[in-house]
């Protein structure tokens, strides 16, 4: 079932800290004052004009394969293709901040307002990805109420883009969970509009599911290195 | 402390206020656009750059002083009027088609108009046809083009051919960055330059420029 989900603000602001570093601002120094006024100008932005929203559907391994196949240009060693098929439960969601902030870092970039600009993009993508996790721990609590989780498991969340599960794949993706429905859309580069906006793969499974090295050809070229946080939550 | 001296301090506080009221000041005192420009604004932002390399400020404090040094122009533009502000260089800037990432772009478009560049900025979805006219018409020496997405990175490519295919490839200079790019793929496509980041960004522009 395709649920509709309108995320609290509350649960995705990001925390100043991690805006600061994000702006590259060193977390072991005192943040000056003018730093500061601008982050509250941000974050103030960002409360009026975010309409955090997402989408998420459940489905089964079958269903999910010739989605993950998408375009037919997925590195042939993906990782997630080594894992989905030993999941127990597996759900696909959409989610966006919505384009009234992505207007507002334009006009802020437009009014000369740089800073600003630059500040509230950084707290946009950092509270899409928070509202990412949100839909990590709903899904889990989820599947914890219908009696599905046991303390070995874990859900993570894969998304197309990242470890050999190329971006074409949202087409597919796309056509599957509709996320036209919340306001966003797909172009031929496979860019979703409004910009603050990820689409992924929850996958709730044993932990030693989840588990990988990285050093598959594509991780060379990987910047992002998300499998270091992933391995982090195995631990704990 | 001299008013133009005045006037880079108060940049590089980022009080774009003080620096709108001080260049009014300067050009009233009847000192050259030239000169308030020189050594008043470029010399403060030339000042913020360094520090920036650095580590001794931070990327919100380059744009706030970014703002106060647009404010200052902003009153030198009229001065301008008939030959516009004096540059280093003409660099035509966007986001390739396909593309709607601006944030890297504005920033390296944002440096390089504090180092003393003319900037044209096409914006985001850019087609590659239009990088090419418009560096043409311009008289620019640089295009430089953004892209975060691997899908459109052939975009890039097509820039450089169209630039090979009118003739135009010894004259106008190229340089990407972005997320997907690097120094290999920038040599593989024939870019002439890459910058990592915005700081980096003005050095390759400068070596490009000679
Ligand atoms: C923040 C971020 C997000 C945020 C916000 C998106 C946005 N950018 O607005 C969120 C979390 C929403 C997001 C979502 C997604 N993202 Co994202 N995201 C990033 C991330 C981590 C940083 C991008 C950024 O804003 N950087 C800050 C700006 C200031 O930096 P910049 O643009 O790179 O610009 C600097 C330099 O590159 C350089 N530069 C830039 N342009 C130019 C031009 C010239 C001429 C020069 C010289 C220099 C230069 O100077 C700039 C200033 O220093 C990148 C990875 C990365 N490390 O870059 C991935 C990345 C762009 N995302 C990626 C992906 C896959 C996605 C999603 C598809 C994931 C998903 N399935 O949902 C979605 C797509 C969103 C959409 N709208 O379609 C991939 C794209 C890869 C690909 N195959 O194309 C990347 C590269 C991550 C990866 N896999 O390595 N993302
Ligand atoms: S380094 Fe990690 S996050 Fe990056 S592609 Fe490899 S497995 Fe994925």
């Amino acid at each position: 079932m395709n649920t509709i989900v309108q995320f609290e603000l509350s649960d995705i602001l990001p925390r100043p800290e991690a805006v600061l570093q994000d702006q590259g601002v060193p977390g072991d120094r005192p943040v000056p004052d003018r730093i500061d006024a601008v982050f509250t100008q941000a974050l103030d932005i960002f409360a009026r004009s975010a309409r955090p929203t997402g989408t998420i559907s459940e489905l089964t391994a079958e269903e999910l394969t010739p989605i993950f196949r998408g375009e037919g240009e997925n590195e042939a060693d993906a990782l997630l293709a080594r894992i989905y098929h030993r999941a127990d439960n597996l759900a696909l969601f959409a989610l966006t901040m919505g384009s009234e902030v992505s207007a507002n870092i334009e006009k802020l970039f437009a009014d000369n307002d740089f800073a600003a600009g630059s500040m509230l993009d950084s707290v946009a993508s950092l509270a899409a990805d928070k509202a990412s996790e949100v839909f990590e721990a709903r899904f889990f609590q989820d599947l914890s109420s219908r009696g599905l989780i046991t303390p070995e498991h874990l859900v993570l969340g894969y998304s197309p883009g990242y470890c050999g599960w190329h971006i074409s794949g949202q087409k597919k993706l796309f056509e599957y969970l509709e996320p036209d429905r919340i306001g966003i859309s797909l172009n031929d580069s496979y860019l979703m509009t409004p910009l603050k906006s990820i689409t992924g793969l929850l996958v709730s499974g044993r932990k030693e599911i989840h588990q990988c090295e990285p050093h598959f050809g594509y991780c060379s070229s990987c910047k992002h290195r998300s499998c270091q946080e992933r391995l982090a939550r195995l631990v704990s | 402390m001299s008013l133009l001296e005045q006037i880079s301090t108060s940049l590089q506080q980022g009080e774009d206020k003080q620096v709108f009221e001080l260049t009014n000041e300067a050009i009233a005192e009847g000192i050259p656009a030239k000169e308030i420009l020189d050594n008043g604004l470029i010399a403060g932002m030339d000042i913020i750059g360094e520090q920036f390399r650095k580590h001794e400020i931070f990327l919100p404090e380059v744009l706030l002083a970014a703002r106060a040094m647009y404010a200052g122009m902003d009153q030198l533009k009229p001065l301008f009027a008939k030959e516009g502000i004096p540059s280093i260089g003409k660099v035509v800037l966007g986001t390739v088609q396909g593309d709607l990432h601006d944030i890297g772009k504005n920033l390296v478009g944002i440096m390089l108009k504090g180092a003393g560049f003319d900037i044209i900025d096409l914006g985001k979805d850019v087609p590659p046809e239009e990088f090419v006219e418009t560096a043409v018409r311009e008289g620019a020496e640089v295009i430089g083009m953004s892209t975060l997405l691997t899908t459109t990175t052939p975009m890039m490519t097509q820039v450089i051919e169209l630039l090979k295919e009118k003739g135009f490839d010894s004259t106008i200079k190229t340089i990407v960055g972005g997320a997907p790019v690097s120094e290999e793929l920038a040599r593989d496509i024939g870019a002439d330059s890459y910058g990592y980041d915005a700081a980096s960004a003005v050095d390759r522009v400068k070596e490009l420029i000679g």
